[in-house]
């Protein structure tokens, strides 16, 4: 067996990668002869052997409780978030980060280890995930359906459902509201003074969406309007503007509708 | 109060399209500085670093409703459109409508919340007084928790004022220009002392609240996030020197949060105005933006910065640079050793990267390619820096050849505020082409 890697294949989420994290750890291969891997990426190597991951709740929340418990909320709040996003490298390097910070004397340290390769990758997606969580709080718009559900969606690069939902069901937390992962299929539903769930794999039917309130269309014209009259005309800078509000977010912006969603 | 004013019956859409082309020139769309949680009534919270909701075509961030109440007004300030001596539409919204405007707009996630100014109608007071009932509209009976900035009408009676700043989070008043005598020449109606009053009035409001909030927690919270405010750039004769030394002191003596330029755009034709063939001085603004930030986060002073005898940045190097250029006898600074402040003091360096150095060399030894990742800027940072004792490459500690290299690796200025100074590089063979059509002309 020496000299050959054992690939711990994990499903693409938090509880798979921690699944991983605690399979990889019991299984006593030594953390060198290890590795983990989201599934669906990549040809197979070589001198490896694949060893696919059954999700398992009870094994991640271990996991979690343990990390949370010995290296701090700033540890755990940046795996999580390096967790969403959609870098493949995530997975071994939450591994190999955790795997530092247990033996650490003090393991909210770990977070401060930027010199250690892993350590710092995780903290980089940390901050990419987050930064698009961030910008969607800002970029996404809701439409009001008939039904006076507020239908909002998105097409982001990582996983942020997870944290744009607690953000607007704080925010507005007497509304019904809808936030749509268009790519994947995902969405995070909210009733009106309850909480919020996240659903997967439900079909939405598409026709239903387009009818919205009557309000809707007088509201979007006004705020087009305001877009367009409260830029300063001996200003104008499109590029400026690219680099602030990249098109990749502005097909479900009303303002940005007129040009297809692309220019302006 | 006595009087009611009855708006002309145009329609919202109108109203929006005068209004908020009447407010697009003040700088301030921050929703930053206050963190609130939903209070479980109503709509809307606030987080502590802002939001951007959009960008509108000038590359500006659009975070809250910006909007005149009203663009009538009783002044005549040489820059503003809205002066009395300008015939352009005018238009007044009511409170209803800008209730209306900022839930559904915040509803759909399009705004931060609102941010309210307004010429000024009949009086300051009668101003003032619409726009506090229009913010108390928002907050009581609506409930709205989103993000307000409002404008101190200077000339507005204290306790207005005051009332009107338990309703909103950010308060502002507009120096409008740098010094006293430029306000006297392009802003007849307006005088220093007037401006200052308010602000004043404002950063007394808010040290009694501190005190307040201490011993009742709950305390209702008088501008959370502080007082901003902004000054035109570039209509007036004022040396960047005088203008960072004015942001100083404001930041000092009057604790402001913000301080925000505006480049000069000349609305009005105006004998007393000048006239900018390059447009507005952008790049000079974006100047003044990076001083701002040094004198806010990098603990350096304006004196440090510009001096009587050099009143004015340099058009090719950014502030930092600069300064470092001319003190290159604290150079080269050892990355594993040195204070953060001195770190922060690096060319390339800026506070975040230099927290992650401050914070990672407590485990270890940095070396060049950590700092990369860090997000050190190392093209600029290498002739100030040594890691374990070592330059990154044999480099001299002299002006001329710093200054050469720093030019080479072309600063990143926001797209556009290159403005008039635009370089081009020059290469061998334009140069002979230039030759070889005069040579065919002759």
């Amino acid at each position: 067996m020496d000299g050959i890697i054992t690939v711990f294949v994990c499903e693409d989420s938090l509880d798979g990668i921690f699944t991983g994290v605690y399979d990889a750890w019991d299984s006593r291969l030594g953390h060198k002869n290890v590795r983990l891997e989201i599934c669906q990426e990549e040809e197979l190597e070589l001198f490896c052997q694949y060893r696919p991951v059954e999700t398992d709740r009870e094994k991640a929340e271990k996991v979690f409780r343990t990390i949370e418990r010995r290296m701090g909320e700033g540890a755990i709040t940046h795996i999580c978030q390096a967790a969403a996003s959609a870098d493949g490298r995530k997975a071994d390097a939450i591994y190999r980060m955790v795997v530092l910070g247990l033996s650490l004397e003090r393991g909210s340290e770990v977070v401060n280890c930027l010199t250690y390769g892993p350590v710092s990758t995780v903290m980089d997606l940390s901050q990419k995930a987050w930064h698009e969580a961030h910008k969607l709080m800002g970029f996404l718009r809701f439409s009001e359906l008939q039904s006076g559900v507020l239908y909002g969606p998105v097409r982001p690069v990582h996983q942020v459902l997870s944290f744009l939902a607690p953000y607007f069901a704080d925010r507005l937390r007497h509304e019904n509201w809808l936030i749509h992962d268009v790519g994947r299929e995902e969405m995070a539903v909210h009733r009106a003074d309850m909480g919020w769930i996240l659903v997967r794999d439900e079909a939405l039917d598409a026709e239903r969406l387009k009818w919205v309130s009557e309000k809707e269309a007088r509201f979007q014209e006004l705020w087009k309007c305001f877009h367009k009259t409260i830029a300063v005309e001996e200003r104008i800078n499109r590029s400026l503007q690219r680099q602030m509000l990249s098109l990749r977010f502005r097909s479900f912006m009303p303002e940005f509708a007129d040009d297809g969603g692309r220019r302006t | 109060m006595q009087h009611i004013y009855m708006p002309e019956k145009i329609s919202l859409m109108e109203k929006l399209k005068i209004l908020s082309a009447a407010a697009k020139y003040d700088v301030a769309c921050t929703s930053s500085g206050t963190s609130r949680k939903n209070t479980g009534k109503g709509m809307g919270n606030c987080t502590e670093a802002g939001i951007c909701h959009s960008f509108s075509a000038d590359g500006r961030c659009i975070s809250l409703l910006k909007i005149l109440f009203t663009n009538e007004c009783i002044y005549d300030c040489k820059y503003c459109l809205n002066r009395i001596s300008n015939d352009v539409p005018r238009a007044s919204f009511t409170p209803q409508e800008i209730c209306d405007l900022v839930l559904e707009f915040y509803k759909r996630n399009y705004i931060e919340g609102l941010f309210l100014s307004s010429g000024i109608l009949y009086t300051p007071n009668y101003t003032m007084e619409l726009i506090y009932q229009t913010l108390y509209k928002l907050r009581y009976e609506y409930s709205f928790h989103g993000y307000i900035h409002v404008k101190a009408i200077p000339g507005a009676d204290q306790e207005i004022i005051e009332k009107t700043g338990f309703l909103a989070d950010r308060m502002s008043v507009n120096l409008e220009l740098p010094t006293a005598e430029g306000l006297k020449a392009l802003a007849p109606n307006k005088n220093r002392g007037k401006i200052l009053k308010p602000m004043r009035l404002v950063q007394n409001r808010m040290l009694e609240n501190k005190s307040e909030l201490a011993i009742y927690r709950h305390a209702p919270r008088f501008v959370p996030a502080g007082q901003s405010t902004q000054m035109i750039v570039g209509a007036t004769p004022e040396t960047d020197y005088q203008i960072i030394n004015v942001a100083e002191s404001l930041y000092q003596k009057f604790e402001l949060k913000r301080v925000f330029y505006s480049a000069f755009v000349r609305v009005n034709e105006d004998k007393l105005l000048p006239v900018l063939p390059g447009g507005p001085p952008l790049l000079r603004e974006h100047r003044l933006y990076q001083a701002d930030w040094l004198l806010r986060f990098y603990g350096f002073q304006a004196g440090e910065l510009l001096s009587e005898e050099k009143p004015n940045f340099n058009v090719l190097l950014d502030p930092k640079c600069d300064w470092a250029l001319r003190h290159l006898e604290q150079f080269p600074v050892e990355i594993n050793r040195a204070d953060y402040y001195t770190i922060l003091r690096v060319p390339g360096i800026g506070p975040r990267s230099a927290q992650r150095i401050v914070r990672a060399r407590r485990m270890g030894r940095v070396g060049f390619d950590d700092l990369k990742r860090m997000g050190v800027v190392l093209k600029r940072a290498l002739y100030f820096i040594t890691c374990n004792g070592h330059t990154l490459y044999p480099i001299k500690i002299e002006e001329d050849y710093i200054t050469r290299n720093l030019l080479a690796v072309k600063e990143k200025l926001p797209p556009g505020a290159g403005g008039q100074t635009t370089y081009r590089q020059l290469s061998l063979f334009d140069d002979c082409q230039a030759l070889y059509s005069v040579g065919n002309k002759a």
